[in-house]
């Protein structure tokens, strides 16, 4: 019973930060309609920024995760602005495969470019916190405690922003509709470029603050952004509520599936393809995901 | 004389997206070699209809028999191959393949159309529809105007026994509009049953014996279009409407 | 419609091209013929993406999988079923062609973004299950492959993968001269136009995905007989992510382009390896501005460059004879 609650309580955790991880991809792909394949790379890169911050300026651990998300909200900007933005013009003549190759393209460029500057060997920050919360049969580190509590803030806060904030209203009409949005004047290019920003730093957030718990490496974002891919299908690709409770279960079944299933080979292959087999079947079945709203000519 | 509504004949279709009914018990009938025109105010189900007509909507009631066989429920390119042929209010071309490319589509479409004989037809509905210096140009290339033309070329190569024209008079020059209602009475004379969907009374008035209005998704009146005009319940429908904008 | 392809400077390129790629390895050595090799492996998959994606649209991630599906499945035919080496092939062949039939049935409804991660999600449940079911597949592990011919040598193997690389390019290329080519043109443009011009669009898609799977199974079958060895690394995501660059790169619609960009960006990639990783960085790069610059892929660029144009796409002024059509249209 103990040991379920262990793997619910860290699956949770993971399940925060892949949350944060989907959130931003489907903020981008909501506002911009462009699936960012090199989302991953922007994960590790705010994970590895913020190392470097911590090393550098000294600042404590937290601060750094502040600092890369400053750092990649503004690497989002440029990238958006240099390489996404002529897709909007009649320069390019296919826009999805544009943005897709684009995006890819920006995946073998930063995550190589890691792997040279980075080197291939982990690296650790140091912790938020040393030591961990015990209560009863719960022993959870407080660096997993903090990155939790972090992500629901940081999760709460872009939904008060979304909601409240005139910015996050105008996002979120452009989200809907690019033309209606531009007739009550909101410029959708600076949307585009906001949300890139915004979606990049959430990503690189999360990557700073799962580097203390499971250390750095230029291809740790492969895995998580996959899940992401998952996460913003089930949950319904415009919809950053669904993303939240997709991450937060995709995350619980994967910690349970690899602490339940005997064989440890098959428990990580299958818990991965099980996530995997989740998308298939919901674009078969339920194309707009469980929230979904926006969708982009699935006809 | 009575009409036999033999060629086309649309029973109680319907269709609703989410709670919104587009189209409720729609129902009536096209002979060969008609001209009818099909208008009504924004939202009255028009556009959805031509897509039911067309296999591009599936109707969720109601039968659509061409020739008596129903075909409602058959996939697009069954339609089209049966004869049924539509253009689109904005054109829907082949953007990054040339004229010449757009019209062989359709007619290639058939496997028992040989590239030849294709090509031929093409040369002269390019003709036709004066369009010939283009032939080579990719459609993206052209003017609005000439791809709506070449959006009539492309339907006219499927040897269509019924056209179904969606806003062909929509934003269009004035000249090109006296040649596009040229077009359809000498499409009609030679033999197509027509039936023509667009805001432009005017224009509607100028080609079609009879005409259809729909409003919310139903129809209100049916026949010759001096007096369907005058209907007083049609009149209701369009200043009802003009009153909200 | 088109008048036969007469003899231009592309043509005149590619048969140069053909040519050096015979003689090459009677010039250079083993390793470089083994490279060359290789190259091929990337060259079949390459140009069969791009019949799938820059001819008929269809943005498919599973394609490594397919070359995955057939490298296992005829190696394991022979090892487990003790069928005929012959016989296992084309049966893993026709298993690759079935499944991608299958794939092409599920996908029928989507475009985009939706059909890539669709078919990405697709590919790795099967990489998975090749991981996972290591009993059979030996997993990471690999999984022995008997050559296809005897002694070490690797020349019959360059030979056999240049003669399936011309082969398959020469099908596919007769197959897009048909009436096929240009209805799978259309369907990329506008699906929903050239279903109402009378397209049976999804006999078509189904058509493209199994054609072009079983291409990408034949690779993989090759590539398993010719290295000896099978890991499910070869249907990882940057495997698909470099053979898409290198179609992107060498010319997305353009088949023979995609050959080229195939050979070129993996022989780059063999003689750059004292760069390390920076040589991949490079193809990152490349990659996006390639596609930032000239989209329709390097080799349609430079071809242009050799023969007459067609009217360019943008703003040709047309005549205006006195009963023609005027140019513009009111509001």
């Amino acid at each position: 019973m103990s040991y379920f609650f262990l793997l619910t309580v860290n699956g949770l955790v993971i399940g925060l930060i892949y949350a944060l991880i989907a959130a931003g991809l489907t903020l981008v792909f909501s506002v911009l309609k462009v699936v960012n394949f090199g989302h991953g790379t922007l994960y590790m890169l705010g994970g590895y920024a913020s190392y470097y911050i911590i090393q550098w300026l000294g600042v404590p651990p937290l601060l750094g995760v502040v600092g890369a998300m400053v750092l990649l909200f503004l690497f989002g900007i440029a990238f958006e602005r240099l390489v996404i933005a002529p897709m909007y013009t009649d320069k390019v003549e296919r826009k999805d495969e544009y943005a897709i190759i684009v995006t890819f393209g920006l995946t073998i460029l930063l995550s190589n470019l890691g792997l040279v500057v980075f080197g291939p060997f982990a690296k650790s920050p140091p912790a938020f916190m040393t030591g961990a919360l015990v209560a009863g049969p719960l022993i959870l580190p407080y660096d997993r405690l903090i990155a939790a509590v972090v992500a629901v803030l940081l999760l709460a806060g872009l939904t008060l922003f979304l909601k409240k904030t005139s910015l996050g209203q105008a996002l979120d009409a452009v989200s809907q509709s690019r033309e209606s949005a531009a007739v009550i004047g909101i410029n959708p290019q600076r949307m585009y470029t906001i949300a890139f920003g915004l979606g990049s730093a959430l990503a690189g957030g999360a990557g700073a603050l799962i580097a203390p718990i499971f250390s750095l490496s230029p291809s740790m974002g492969e895995l998580p952004v996959v899940q992401a891919f998952i996460i913003i299908v089930i949950g319904g690709m415009g919809s950053v509520g669904g993303s939240i409770i997709g991450g937060i279960l995709l995350g619980l079944v994967q910690g349970l599936g690899v602490g339940y299933l005997p064989d440890p080979n098959r428990a990580l292959a299958y818990t991965q393809a099980f996530g995997a087999l989740l998308l298939v079947v919901t674009l078969l079945v339920r194309p707009t995901g469980l929230f979904g709203r926006s969708h982009l000519r699935l006809e | 004389m009575p009409a036999d509504h033999s060629f086309i004949s649309v029973g109680g279709l319907a269709k609703h997206f989410g709670g919104i009914h587009a189209v409720q018990d729609l129902s009536f009938g096209l002979d060969r070699r008609e001209i009818v025109g099909l208008i009504g105010p924004n939202g009255s189900g028009k556009t959805t209809t031509i897509n039911m007509l067309t296999g591009v909507l599936r109707p969720d009631d109601g039968t659509i028999a061409v020739d008596g066989v129903d075909m409602a429920r058959s996939p697009a390119h069954h339609f089209a191959r049966s004869g049924i042929a539509r253009t689109f209010q904005v054109p829907r071309l082949f953007r990054r393949m040339t004229v010449m490319e757009n019209l062989m589509v359709p007619a290639l479409s058939d496997p028992s159309e040989r590239r030849a004989s294709a090509t031929l037809r093409a040369r002269e509905i390019l003709a036709f529809l004066r369009l010939d210096h283009l032939a080579d140009d990719y459609a993206r290339a052209l003017s609005g105007g000439q791809q709506k033309l070449l959006e009539l070329g492309r339907a006219l190569m499927l040897k269509p026994r019924l056209l179904l024209l969606d806003e062909p008079f929509a934003g269009v020059h004035p000249r090109l509009l006296e040649q596009i209602i040229d077009h359809i009475r000498s499409l009609n004379r030679d033999g197509h049953t027509i039936v023509v969907v667009d805001h432009n009374l005017e224009a509607i008035q100028s080609v079609v014996s009879r005409t259809i209005v729909m409003t919310r998704g139903r129809k209100i009146a049916d026949g010759a279009v001096a007096e369907v005009l005058q209907d007083p319940e049609v009149v209701r429908a369009y200043t009802g409407a003009r009153a909200k904008q | 419609m088109r008048p036969m392809p007469r003899l231009s400077f592309s043509h005149a390129v590619q048969a140069l091209l053909l040519a050096v790629a015979v003689l090459l390895p009677l010039v250079v050595g083993a390793y470089w013929t083994h490279v060359g090799a290789i190259a091929w492996y990337y060259a079949l998959l390459a140009a069969s993406w791009a019949l799938l994606a820059g001819y008929a649209g269809q943005f498919s991630f599973a394609h490594m999988a397919f070359a995955a599906l057939g490298g296992y499945a005829s190696a394991l035919f022979v090892e487990k079923l003790g069928l005929p080496l012959p016989l296992a092939i084309i049966l893993a062949l026709f298993l690759a062609m079935v499944m991608g039939a299958l794939i092409a049935a599920l996908v029928l409804r989507l475009s985009g973004p939706y059909l890539a991660l669709f078919t990405l999600a697709i590919s790795e449940i099967f990489r998975l299950v090749l991981v996972a079911e290591d009993e059979i597949t030996r997993g990471m592990l690999g999984l022995e492959v008997p050559g296809f011919f005897p002694g070490s040598s690797d020349r019959p193997y360059y030979y056999l993968g240049l003669a399936l690389v011309v082969l398959c390019v020469l099908g596919m290329n007769m197959l897009l001269s048909t009436r096929v080519g240009l209805f799978l043109r259309a369907i990329r443009e506008d699906e929903g136009a050239a279903r109402t011009s009378g397209i049976d669009t999804t006999r078509y898609k189904i058509l493209v995905f199994v054609v072009t799977s079983g291409i990408a199974a034949l690779a993989g079958t090759y590539y398993g007989h010719f290295i000896g060895i099978l890991t499910p690394n070869i249907a990882i995501l940057p495997e698909m992510g470099l053979v898409i660059a290198m179609a992107v790169i060498g010319g997305i619609e353009s088949l023979p382009g995609a050959v080229i960009g195939a050979v070129v960006v993996y022989l780059l990639s063999e003689s750059l390896r004292s760069y390390g990783e920076w040589r991949f960085v490079l193809l990152g790069l490349v990659l996006i501005l390639v596609q930032r610059f000239a989209q329709n892929g390097l080799f349609p660029f430079i071809e242009r460059l050799g023969r007459k144009q067609r009217p360019a796409p943008a703003l040709k002024a047309a005549p205006v004879p006195a009963n023609s059509v005027e140019d513009g249209h009111a509001g």
